[in-house]
C-alpha cells in the first residue's frame, strides 16, 4: 500500500456540515495520513465547481482512490462516483464519509467531538480506500414489460403512460374492477365534477387498451428476479364466471337468494354472492363471492347443501329448496324429524347465539309439500344396462337405490319384511315419526324408477349374482339386540329395545307390568322408555351409568322424556335383575362415578364399592346396543370380529368386487344419516366400478373448508333459534300422536333469516339456470400465471378507517352517525338511495347534518398522529353539496383545524362558508343518542369563545382517517419493500425519489405511500410510470459488480453457502463451484460464514474491511485533536 | 491515556438499508446523540462475520453493535437470521474469554425509526460508561 496515492475531499455543504466540524481541520488531518496525497477541503462538493476541483486533482495529482466526506451515500454515492469516472478511475476507488447526517447534524452541541469524529471516520475511509480494487458493471438485458400491481386511479395513470409509450403492460387487480376508491365518490373536490363521469371513459380506454393485460381479481402470490428481469406468479381468482361468454346482462343477480353487506356501499346496502361491483365496472363482467363449502355441509354425512337450500326457502323459493334438498337424500321429512343433525353443531352461529334450527327447516320444506299435495313425480329414464341388487330397505338401501336410479340404472331392492324403512319402520316409534311421512317419501323413490320387493328375503349372493345383477348392496342392519349377560336375564318380564319397539310398531299386544325399568341411554332407551310411558304403566325409570352429558341420545329427547315423566336414574349399573318363580320383581343396581377418559372420548364410569341398591320392577327393558344378526348371506364374505361387514372405508367394497354393504350391518348401529350417507357412497363407487374405473384411486366427498369466516360480530343482533311448538304432556301419555308440530311459515321464514351466510355462495345454482350465454361455471378452480417483467409499479391504495372497533362518537352504535365515505355512497345517483340524502334510521331526510373531523387521524392514542390530508375538503365538498340539495339544511363542521392547502381548496372552504356552513373550532367530547327519535346532541366546546355547546343534529358524518392496507406488511416483505412508521411504504429519498422503491426496478405510486388526493395519485402514478420507462427504454441495465466470489483452491465443499444464501446464487461443487452474477444480490452472508474464507463479497471484502475496524477501534473517541 | 473523563469507543456495523438509513433519518431528524459510535456500512448485517467483531476487540473497541433490518424485514430475506444465530455465538464467545458480554449489542432499526438509532446509541453510550475501558485494551 506504499504505493497509494489517495485524495481526500472533504465538503463544507455550506454550513450544514461546517456548521458543526472544522472542515479545514478535518482535510488538514487527512493530509497527514499515511497514502494520502492530496486533500483540500471544498464548499459544496456535489456542485459543477466541487466535481471540477475533484477531477482536477485525480489527474494533476494522479489519485489512485478518492474519500469525499460529505453527506450520505446513500444519495451521493452515484454521484461522485461518476464524477471520478470522468476524470478516468475506476469507479469503485471511491469511499464516501457521511459527515452530515452521521456527524454534523446529530452532534451540533459537541463542535470538537464532532471534528474528532469526522477525523475518525476519514482516516476509516482512507485505510478501506488504499484497498479497493477496480471493478466493472455487467450488463442485463432489460424484459421491456412491465407490471403495475393495483388498478386505482393511480395505478391506471400508470398503465395508460405506460402502453401509451409502447410498452407491454400488466395491470394487476384485487377486486373484480378496477378504479379503486375515486371510483365509488361522488363528486371530487374542489370543483365538484363528477368523479365515475371523468373516471369512467379512462376506466374504459384501459379495457380496450391493445397494449394493456389487465388481470381483474387476482393477486400477485411471489415475486423473483430483480431490476430487469423479475418474475410474478400472479393468481387469478376463479370468478366461477368464464368473462369471455358473460355479457354482464346482470339476469343471475336477480336471482340470487343470498344477500351480504355490499363493501362497494361501505355496508350501506347489500349485495347479492354474484355481482358486479357498480355499473360501470371495468371489464363489465360478473363475479361469484364463493369462500367454499360451509361447515355445516361439511358436518352434514350426506352432504346436504344446508345453506343453499335455507337461502331459497328465505327467499320463499320453496319448491326450490326441496328440490335442492333432494339433491343430498330422499328423505327431507323423516330426516327432518329424525336426524341428530350433526349439522347444528358446526354451525358458525351457535359459536353467537344459537346454531340454526336447520333440522325443522327441511321438515318443514317437506311438511309445506305434503299439506299442499304432493305433485306426481315422473319416473326417470333408465339409460342404463347394468342392473343392481340391494338388499334390504332401510335408509342407507334406500338411499343407494335413490342415488343409483338417479344416474339411470336398474334397481331392484330386496326387503325381507312386509314393509320397507328397516328401523325407520319398525324402531323409531310414530310420535317421533308419523308412517305417513315414511310412506310418502318411500314412495317417493318407488315413483322415481326403484322397485321395491317387500317380504323377499335373499339367501344367497350367488343366487342373486346368477340372475344377472351385476352389483350389490348389502345393507340388512343390524336387528339384534345386544345382551347384558347378567345374572335374570332369562326372567319372564325381560324385554330388549328392538324387539319391543318392533312388536309396538308392528301393531302386536305388548303386555307390561306396572312399574318399567328400562336400561341404557341412546335413543333406543329414550324411544322405548317413552313408548312404554304411552301404554299406559304407572312408573317408567331409565337407569344409566353415567350422566346427562355423556349420553348419546338427542338432548332434546331426553328433555322430553323426563317432561313427560319419566325417571332417570343416572350413575347407575344394573348387576342383576331379581326374579321371583321366574318372573322379573326387580333389579340390583350399583352406584357409579366418573372416572379417566376412554376412548370414546367420555369419562369411563367406576362403581362405587358397597353402594348395591335395588328398584321393584315388573318389566325391565334392555337397551344397552344393537348387533348384526349372523345369517348364511353374510357367511359369504369377510367379516370382523364383532361380525359386521369388513369393507374399504373410503369404498365400501366388501371382500367381493362387485358386493359392497353399508349402513348398521358395518357398522354395528349408528344413525339414519350416516346410513344414509353410506348408500350414496356405494351408489358412486358401484357406478364408477361399472364404468370401469379403478374406485380405489377416486376421491369421494370432495368439499373445501372456508378458511375464515367473514361474520359481522359487530353489527350482528343476537336471536335465539324459532322454538318448536309441541303436543301437550297430557296428550302424550295416551297417544302416539306426533310430538314436535312442525314450525310455521313465518317462524321458518324467520329462522332462515339467522343463516349468516357463512360460504356467501350456496350453490344452490339457481343463477345457472338462468344465464342465456351459459357463462357461469361453479366448478372453476383459481389460475396461477407466471409473469415476467422488466419493472414493478406497485399502487395498492390505502384503507378507510373503520371507527367500529373503538364505536367512536357512536359509531355502530347509534344509526344516525356515518362516514364520509358512507354519505358519498347516499348523495351518488348510483347508491343505494339513488342520490336522494337520507338518514339510516328513518330514511327522513336530515334538515341538521354535523362533520366531526379528524376521527382516527392526528390521534395519538392510534399511533396516528398525522393528517389524512382530503378529510378537509371531504367535508366541505359534502356540506356544500348538502346545502345544493337543500339550502336550508343546518350544517356544521367540527374541527380541530380547517387544512385546505394549495390552489382551488381555499376557495372551497369561501365557497361552503358564503353557502352558510358553520365551522366550529373545537373538536367534540361526546356524541349522545335520543333512543326515540334517534337525533344526535353533539357536545362540544367552542375554542374561539370558550363556549360549552350542545347541539342536536339528525345526522352526523365522521371524517375517518387514511390508513394503509390491511395486508400492507405480508405485502412488503413478499415485494422486498420496506414501510415506514405508519406502515405505508417507504420511497427511497422523500424529497428526490419519492417515487423509486428500495430495490432497483421496483416504483411506488399512489396512496400505498401514505394520505393523497387524487391529482397527486394521478401525478405519482405518471412518475412511476416516467422512472419506469426510463429503466425500459434503453433495454440495457448495468448491475453492480459487489457480487461474491470464490476461491474454489480453498473451498472444501462444506455446502455451508449454498444453504445460506436465499438466491440459491451458489451453484456447482468442487472446481465447478461457482457463484451466479445475475443472482447474487451482494449481502455477504456467505462470505461471513465460510469456514474457510473462501467466499468474499466484491467492495466488501474482509481484508478491506478489517482495516477499517481496527482504525475505528484504536482511534479513542474525543482523543485525537 | 489521559485523566480525561471516559468516552466510550464504540464501533457499530450496520446494513445499508434498514440501520444505515435510520441512522441518517436520525441525523435528517436533528436528533442530538453522543458522537461515541462510528459505523461501518456493510449490505446487510449479515456480512458481519465473528472475527470483525472480535477484531474490534482486540484492538481496543469498548463496544460493538451490529445493527440490521428487523426479523421477517431483511432486504435479503434471511440474512438478519444468521447474524442472530452469530451473535448469540459471540456472546458466549466473550464471556469466555472474560469480556463481558454486555459490550457487544445486537440491535434492530428499520430506516424509518431514527429516533430508536439515536436512543440505541445513548443507552450504549450509558451503558459502556458504566462497564468502563475495554480491559485489553487496558492490559495492553
Amino acid at each position: 500500500m506504499e504505493d497509494s496515492r489517495i485524495g481526500v475531499f472533504v465538503c463544507h455543504c455550506g454550513l450544514n456540515i461546517a456548521g458543526t466540524i472544522d472542515c479545514e481541520a478535518v482535510a488538514k488531518f487527512a493530509s497527514t495520513l499515511l497514502g494520502v496525497v492530496y486533500s483540500t477541503d471544498l464548499l459544496f462538493a456535489c456542485s459543477d465547481d466541487g466535481q471540477d476541483a475533484i477531477q482536477k486533482a485525480i489527474v494533476e495529482h494522479d489519485l489512485k482512490g478518492v474519500v469525499v466526506a460529505s453527506c450520505t451515500p446513500r444519495t451521493h454515492e452515484p454521484v461522485f462516483r461518476k464524477c471520478i469516472e470522468e476524470a478516468g478511475l475506476n469507479r469503485y476507488l471511491y469511499d464516501q464519509v457521511n459527515l452530515r447526517e452521521h456527524v454534523s447534524w446529530c452532534h451540533m452541541n459537541e463542535p470538537d467531538r464532532a471534528t474528532a469524529k469526522a477525523m475518525e471516520l476519514v482516516a476509516m475511509s482512507v485505510e478501506r480506500v488504499k484497498r479497493l480494487q477496480p471493478l466493472y458493471r455487467d450488463t442485463v438485458n432489460v424484459n421491456p414489460k412491465v407490471a403495475v400491481i393495483g388498478a386505482g386511479v393511480a395505478g391506471i395513470s400508470a398503465a395508460l403512460d405506460l402502453a401509451n409509450a409502447g410498452f407491454e403492460t400488466y395491470l394487476i387487480e384485487k377486486r373484480p374492477t378496477i378504479g379503486g376508491q375515486m371510483a365509488l365518490l361522488d363528486k371530487v373536490f374542489p370543483q365538484n365534477d363528477c368523479a365515475i363521469c371523468i373516471l369512467g371513459p379512462i376506466m374504459a380506454s384501459v379495457g380496450q387498451h391493445p397494449k394493456i393485460n389487465l388481470l381483474t381479481y387476482s393477486e400477485v402470490d411471489d415475486v423473483g428476479g430483480f431490476v430487469g428481469n423479475f418474475t410474478l406468479k400472479v393468481r387469478q381468482k376463479s370468478r366461477f364466471i368464464d368473462i369471455s361468454k358473460c355479457n354482464g346482462c346482470s339476469e343471475c343477480e336477480s336471482v340470487c337468494p343470498v344477500t351480504v353487506p355490499n363493501e362497494y356501499e361501505f355496508g350501506m346496502a347489500q349485495r347479492t354472492a354474484i355481482y358486479r361491483p357498480f355499473p360501470q365496472a371495468v371489464p363489465n363482467k360478473y363475479t361469484i363471492d364463493k369462500l367454499g363449502h360451509a361447515s355445516c355441509r361439511i358436518a352434514c354425512p350426506a352432504h346436504v347443501n344446508v345453506q343453499g337450500f335455507i337461502q331459497l326457502l328465505r327467499t320463499k323459493k320453496f319448491n326450490e329448496a326441496l328440490e335442492l334438498y333432494r339433491e343430498a337424500t330422499p328423505f327431507p321429512g323423516t330426516l327432518g324429524r329424525v336426524c341428530t343433525a350433526p349439522c347444528e353443531n358446526e354451525c358458525e352461529r351457535g359459536k353467537y347465539d344459537e346454531p340454526l334450527s336447520i333440522r325443522n327447516l327441511h321438515r318443514f320444506l317437506a311438511d309445506r309439500e305434503m299439506k299442499s299435495g304432493v305433485s306426481p313425480v315422473e319416473t326417470l329414464p333408465i339409460d342404463k344396462e347394468d342392473r343392481i341388487a340391494i338388499i334390504g330397505a332401510g335408509p342407507a338401501g334406500l338411499a343407494c337405490a335413490y342415488e343409483l336410479v338417479r344416474l339411470g340404472y336398474p334397481v331392484t331392492v330386496f326387503e325381507a319384511r312386509k314393509k320397507a324403512g328397516g328401523l325407520l319402520q319398525y324402531g323409531i316409534p310414530e310420535y317421533r315419526l308419523p308412517r305417513s311421512i315414511l310412506k310418502t317419501e318411500i314412495e317417493r323413490v318407488e315413483a322415481l324408477g326403484v322397485e321395491i320387493k317387500r317380504g323377499s328375503r335373499v339367501e344367497s349372493l350367488e343366487q342373486l349374482q346368477a340372475k344377472g345383477y351385476n352389483a350389490i348392496f348389502i345393507a340388512t342392519g343390524a336387528p339384534s339386540s345386544r345382551r347384558m349377560g347378567i345374572e335374570g336375564e332369562n326372567a319372564s318380564g325381560v324385554f330388549y329395545a328392538l324387539d319391543f319397539l318392533d312388536h309396538v310398531n308392528s301393531g302386536k299386544k305388548v303386555s307390561l307390568g306396572d312399574r318399567i325399568v328400562v336400561v341404557g341411554g341412546g335413543s333406543a332407551a329414550i324411544d322405548a322408555a317413552r313408548t312404554a310411558l304411552r301404554l299406559g304403566p304407572k312408573k317408567v325409570t331409565i337407569v344409566y351409568r353415567r350422566t346427562k352429558r355423556e349420553m348419546p341420545a338427542i338432548p332434546d329427547e331426553v328433555e322430553q322424556a323426563e317432561k313427560e315423566g319419566i325417571k332417570i336414574q343416572f350413575l347407575s349399573s344394573p348387576i342383576q335383575i331379581l326374579e321371583s318363580d321366574g318372573n322379573v320383581v326387580g333389579i340390583k343396581c350399583i352406584k357409579m362415578k366418573l372416572g379417566d377418559i376412554d376412548d370414546t372420548g367420555r369419562r369411563r364410569p367406576v362403581p362405587i364399592p358397597d353402594s348395591e341398591f335395588n328398584i321393584k320392577a315388573d318389566t325391565i327393558i334392555i337397551a344397552i346396543g344393537q348387533e348384526v344378526k349372523p345369517t348364511d348371506l353374510l357367511s359369504e364374505l369377510e367379516l370382523t370380529k364383532w361380525g359386521t361387514v369388513k369393507v374399504d372405508p373410503q369404498t365400501l367394497q366388501t371382500s367381493k368386487e362387485s358386493v359392497f354393504a353399508g349402513g348398521d350391518v358395518v357398522s354395528g348401529g349408528t344413525t339414519v344419516i350416516e346410513a344414509v350417507r353410506d348408500g350414496k357412497r356405494a351408489a358412486k363407487a358401484i357406478d364408477l366400478l361399472l364404468k370401469g374405473h379403478d374406485i380405489s384411486k377416486e376421491q369421494f366427498d370432495v368439499l373445501r373448508p372456508i378458511v375464515s369466516v367473514q361474520v359481522d360480530e359487530v353489527r350482528m343482533s343476537r336471536e335465539p333459534r324459532s322454538s318448536m311448538p309441541k303436543l301437550s304432556i297430557a296428550k302424550r301419555k295416551s297417544t302416539f300422536e306426533e310430538v314436535e308440530l312442525g314450525l310455521s311459515e313465518k317462524k321458518a321464514l324467520l329462522e332462515a333469516e339467522r343463516c349468516l351466510n357463512c360460504a356467501i355462495c350456496c350453490e344452490c345454482m339457481q343463477c345457472t339456470t338462468v344465464c342465456e350465454p351459459d357463462a357461469i361455471d361453479h366448478s372453476l378452480e383459481d389460475e396461477i400465471l407466471d409473469i415476467n417483467v422488466g419493472a414493478i409499479i406497485v399502487a395498492t391504495g390505502f384503507k378507510i378507517h373503520d371507527p367500529l372497533a373503538t364505536r367512536e362518537f357512536g359509531y355502530g352504535t347509534f344509526d344516525n352517525v356515518i362516514t364520509n365515505a358512507q354519505f358519498e355512497r347516499l348523495t351518488n345517483a348510483a347508491g343505494p338511495t339513488h342520490g336522494k340524502i337520507k338518514r339510516p334510521s328513518d330514511q327522513a331526510t336530515p334538515k341538521r347534518i354535523a362533520f366531526i373531523q379528524c376521527v382516527g387521524s392526528r390521534d395519538r392514542r392510534f399511533d396516528r398522529d398525522y393528517c389524512c390530508y382530503i378529510g378537509c375538503e371531504n367535508s366541505l365538498k359534502q356540506a356544500t353539496q348538502i346545502k345544493e340539495k337543500y339550502p336550508d339544511a343546518e350544517v356544521a363542521i367540527y374541527a380541530m383545524d380547517i387544512r385546505t392547502h394549495g390552489l382551488g381548496y381555499e376557495a372551497l372552504y369561501h365557497r361552503a362558508r358564503e353557502m352558510g356552513v358553520i365551522i366550529i373550532k373545537g373538536r367534540p367530547s361526546e356524541v349522545e343518542e335520543d333512543p326515540i327519535t334517534k337525533n344526535l346532541k353533539v357536545y362540544a366546546e367552542d375554542l374561539y369563545t370558550g363556549e360549552r355547546l350542545e347541539t342536536t343534529y339528525d345526522l352526523v358524518v365522521l371524517a375517518t382517517a387514511i390508513v394503509p392496507q390491511d395486508d400492507m406488511k405480508s405485502f412488503a416483505r413478499m415485494m422486498k419493500l420496506s414501510t415506514g412508521e405508519y406502515g405505508f411504504l417507504l420511497e427511497a429519498h422523500p424529497k428526490l425519489r419519492p417515487v423509486d422503491a428500495f430495490q432497483d426496478g421496483i416504483f411506488l405510486a399512489g396512496a400505498c405511500l401514505g394520505p393523497m388526493d387524487i391529482p397527486k395519485a394521478v401525478a405519482y402514478g405518471k412518475a412511476a410510470a416516467a422512472g419506469a420507462q426510463s429503466l425500459l427504454a434503453p433495454g440495457k441495465f448495468l448491475i453492480e459488480p459487489t457480487y461474491a466470489e470464490i476461491d474454489t483452491e480453498l473451498c472444501m465443499d462444506c455446502d455451508l453457502c449454498v444453504e445460506i444464501c436465499p438466491y440459491s446464487a451458489i451453484q456447482g461443487s468442487g472446481e465447478e463451484r461457482k457463484v451466479m452474477h445475475e443472482l447474487c444480490q451482494g449481502c455477504g452472508t456467505c462470505a461471513a460464514a465460510c469456514p474457510k474464507n473462501a467466499i468474499d463479497v466484491n467492495h466488501y471484502r474482509q481484508e478491506q474491511i478489517l482495516p477499517q475496524i481496527e482504525v475505528a477501534a484504536k482511534f479513542i473517541g474525543g482523543d485525537s485533536k | 491515556m489521559s485523566k480525561k473523563k471516559f468516552e466510550p469507543n464504540i464501533v457499530a456495523f450496520t446494513c445499508n438499508w434498514c440501520s444505515y438509513g435510520g441512522a441518517d433519518l436520525a441525523g435528517i431528524s436533528r436528533i442530538q446523540y453522543p458522537p461515541n459510535a462510528k459505523v461501518i456500512r456493510l449490505m446487510c448485517s449479515g456480512r458481519v462475520d465473528p472475527i470483525m467483531v472480535l477484531e474490534a476487540f482486540k484492538n481496543g473497541a469498548d463496544g460493538v453493535i451490529i445493527s440490521g433490518c428487523h426479523i421477517g424485514d431483511c432486504h435479503y430475506v434471511s440474512g438478519n437470521y444468521r447474524t442472530q444465530i452469530r451473535y448469540q455465538a459471540l456472546r458466549s464467545a466473550l464471556q469466555s474469554i472474560g469480556m463481558n458480554p454486555e459490550r457487544l449489542r445486537l440491535l434492530w432499526v428499520s430506516a424509518s425509526e431514527g429516533e430508536q438509532w439515536a436512543k440505541a446509541i445513548a443507552e450504549m453510550t450509558e451503558q459502556i460508561k458504566k462497564l468502563g475501558p475495554n480491559p485489553i485494551k487496558a492490559g495492553g
